[in-house]
């Protein structure tokens, strides 16, 4: 039997032909010779489960020893709630990603960033204060998209690296002064203090990388000169 | 009684290093049998082994300053072959075996972890196993000579030396080349790898090279130069393209004289640079053939040995700790490493058995996995008048494999395809 695309001669029983999948037209049709049996391997990809096991224990002994030294001390959680957390902020963030055997950046950063966000939220009702939607939220949540996006566009869109670090920095320039202005209506702080300064630099790095994206002939220069 | 012991050498280091949680080094040599395999038989083959070859079987492990290998006390266990070949070596089994026997059908395939040792090691290693397994079997008597070893011996030392310590030059080339075109696609789930066999006469592939004056090996890196220029040609315009250049190893033992049966091999990149003008494939395999003629002499390898060996040998570096080398050669293996070429061509050419063996051997194969930054791998090896070029990929499209193949099938040869794909 021939692949008529390919010109290729396949193996007996083949349907179709392997490199352009050209369907095969059989008159006397037979089963395939299989080269490899249909048994997959168990683990195709590593997970870091001692580690994930060792951490959980630590976390959990911390979370004891916490509990026991409050309510020995004081009888009542005071400052162990912000130590408790603080732990299960550390193990989302460091610990979690190891049970996957392929964690992904674009579901593990928002879970974090609602970590962060509980965390803050904590803080906020404990003191008693209100900053919380007016300032923490917002900001937490613009860091989440803006990050989300990013690790989404490199992950997922081949090339133009150049032009997704450009308006990555450009937004973050803009994010900083987000920042400043949720500052301004929470706290009333003064506007345009220190932003406008991050905004110029990351402004002006982002449009580099913009310009070097565009400009073959800056790019080979940089690349020739920062070659290592 | 303590276990004999191995620093990796000079290739070896690297390996470890570049490891990652879904990927690792490793290759695949394997023996097609007229008959049926007998795993018991064969798990025996295997054990008489370890006499000859102790420094195959072996563990991988960390230590301060350097990875090194280590005996196992335990041998190799045979085990049935997987849906794919070169299924993922984890840390932790090489923490138990660097290296597997596996068998299906007629076939006993040897799957090695790179440090060990390169295609030649592996494939000499392979050709003794399986005339251990026929002695066994059929209770024949195959000379020792050619690539067949006596199994009891006791292998002589400079079988386990670094040769690229004896033949580095006292000064090193440079490293620096133009990053190649990369191959891309979609990733097939769960570390599936196709591999796809073109079976060629290798009367018909040898007059096919000589008819444009140079090598197999240049053939094919040529052939499939011409089918990545098409890609890229077809994936965007001229002055975006990027240099088209295929890997190819160079086996340093015939450079100079060397008997080791760890790693000795260096790659060279090779090919052209299609934003300078279109090539026709005769411009191309002679531009690959009177590049490897240039490169490949002993002064040149030298001078690439030199600058693999010399890092290892800065006090500052060898004093620091194996977490941190792992960090510097990671960073150094994603810079230059794999960024010079576009896949690899790698030739063991034959494997001449004795003649007493030829009667139960059908076919000899040679299979590397894929790079860690470029999904498609081809190696080629010749036995008993085939020729076995095998293409393996870790993503869905065949484009390469088509392009590839049906090239030579234009050229006069006649390619018989066969496919572990579902």
């Amino acid at each position: 039997m021939y692949c008529v695309r390919c010109g290729v001669k396949l193996q007996e029983g083949e349907e179709n032909c392997p490199l352009c999948g050209t369907p095969v037209w059989n008159p006397d049709p037979c089963e395939a010779q299989r080269s490899y049996p249909d048994t997959l391997p168990r683990h195709h990809r590593e997970s870091d489960l001692p580690g994930a096991v060792a951490f959980t224990v630590i976390c959990v002994i911390a979370v004891l020893v916490t509990l026991t030294v409050c309510f020995k001390l004081y009888g009542e959680l005071r400052w162990g709630g912000y130590v408790i957390l603080g732990i299960a902020l550390f193990y989302v963030m460091a610990v979690l990603p190891r049970w996957f055997t392929q964690p992904r950046g674009e579901v593990f950063v928002p879970v974090d960033h609602a970590a962060i966000a509980l965390y803050v939220l904590y803080i906020c009702l404990k003191g008693g204060e209100h900053w919380f939607l007016s300032f923490a939220f917002p900001v937490i949540l613009s860091s989440c998209v803006l990050s989300t996006a990013m690790i989404c566009l490199l992950k997922y869109v081949r090339g133009g690296r150049l032009f997704i670090f450009g308006g990555f920095l450009i937004l973050l320039g803009g994010f900083t002064v987000l920042v400043e202005f949720f500052e301004h209506i929470s706290f009333g702080m003064q506007m345009f203090r220190w932003s406008l300064y991050s905004l110029t630099a990351f402004g002006v790095t982002g449009l580099f990388l913009l310009a070097a994206g565009l400009i073959p002939a800056l790019r080979h220069g940089l690349e020739k000169r920062f070659f290592f | 009684m303590s276990k004999n012991w191995y620093r990796l050498d000079t290739a070896a280091l690297i390996f470890p290093a570049i490891a990652r949680r879904d990927w690792c080094n490793a290759f695949r040599v394997s023996a097609g049998l007229y008959e049926a395999v007998d795993p018991a038989i064969l798990q025996r083959a295997a054990d008489d082994m370890r006499r000859r070859f102790p420094f195959y079987f072996v563990t991988l492990h960390k230590g301060f300053f350097w990875y090194y290998l280590e005996e196992t006390g335990r041998g190799v266990q045979v085990h049935q072959d997987y849906a794919y070949p070169l299924t993922f070596m984890s840390s932790r089994e090489l923490k138990r075996n660097c290296m597997r026997v596996l068998y299906y059908k007629n076939r006993i395939a040897v799957e090695f972890f790179h440090s060990l040792t390169d295609g030649r090691g592996g494939s000499i290693f392979l050709c003794n196993l399986v005339a251990r397994y026929l002695e066994l079997k059929h209770g024949i008597s195959i000379p020792k000579e050619g690539l067949i070893c006596d199994w009891n011996a006791a292998p002589p030392d400079e079988e386990t030396e670094d040769s690229f310590l004896k033949n580095a030059a006292e000064v090193a080339a440079s490293r620096r080349e133009e990053p190649s075109y990369r191959l891309h696609g979609t990733r097939e789930a769960r570390g599936f790898k196709t591999l796809t066999t073109g079976i060629v006469d290798t009367r018909s592939l040898l007059d096919a090279a000589h008819r444009y004056h140079v090598t197999v090996t240049a053939l094919l890196a040529g052939v499939m130069a011409e089918s990545i220029i098409a890609m890229q040609d077809a994936e965007k315009p001229r002055r975006r393209q990027r240099p088209v250049k295929i890997t190819i190893p160079v086996d340093l033992r015939r450079l100079y004289g060397s008997r080791t049966m760890r790693n000795f091999s260096l790659v060279l990149n090779l090919g052209a640079d299609p934003r300078y003008g279109d090539y026709t494939l005769e411009e191309l395999c002679s531009t690959i053939y009177h590049q490897l003629c240039a490169f490949a002499t002993p002064q040149n390898m030298a001078g690439m040995i030199a600058a693999n060996v010399q890092p290892q040998q800065v006090v500052a570096l060898r004093l620091a700790p194996a977490a941190l080398k792992n960090i510097v050669m990671d960073a150094v293996y994603r810079k230059s490493g794999e960024s010079g070429g576009c896949l690899n061509i790698s030739n063991i050419t034959t494997l001449p058995l004795p003649d007493v063996m030829s009667g139960y051997v059908e076919r000899m194969e040679f299979i590397i996995g894929p790079q860690r930054s470029y999904p498609n791998n081809c190696s080629v090896l010749s036995y008993g008048g085939k020729t076995y070029i095998n293409m393996i990929r870790s993503i869905r499209e065949s484009e390469l494999e088509r392009r590839f193949f049906s090239r030579l099938v234009e050229l006069g040869i006649a390619v018989e395809i066969e496919s572990n794909r579902r």
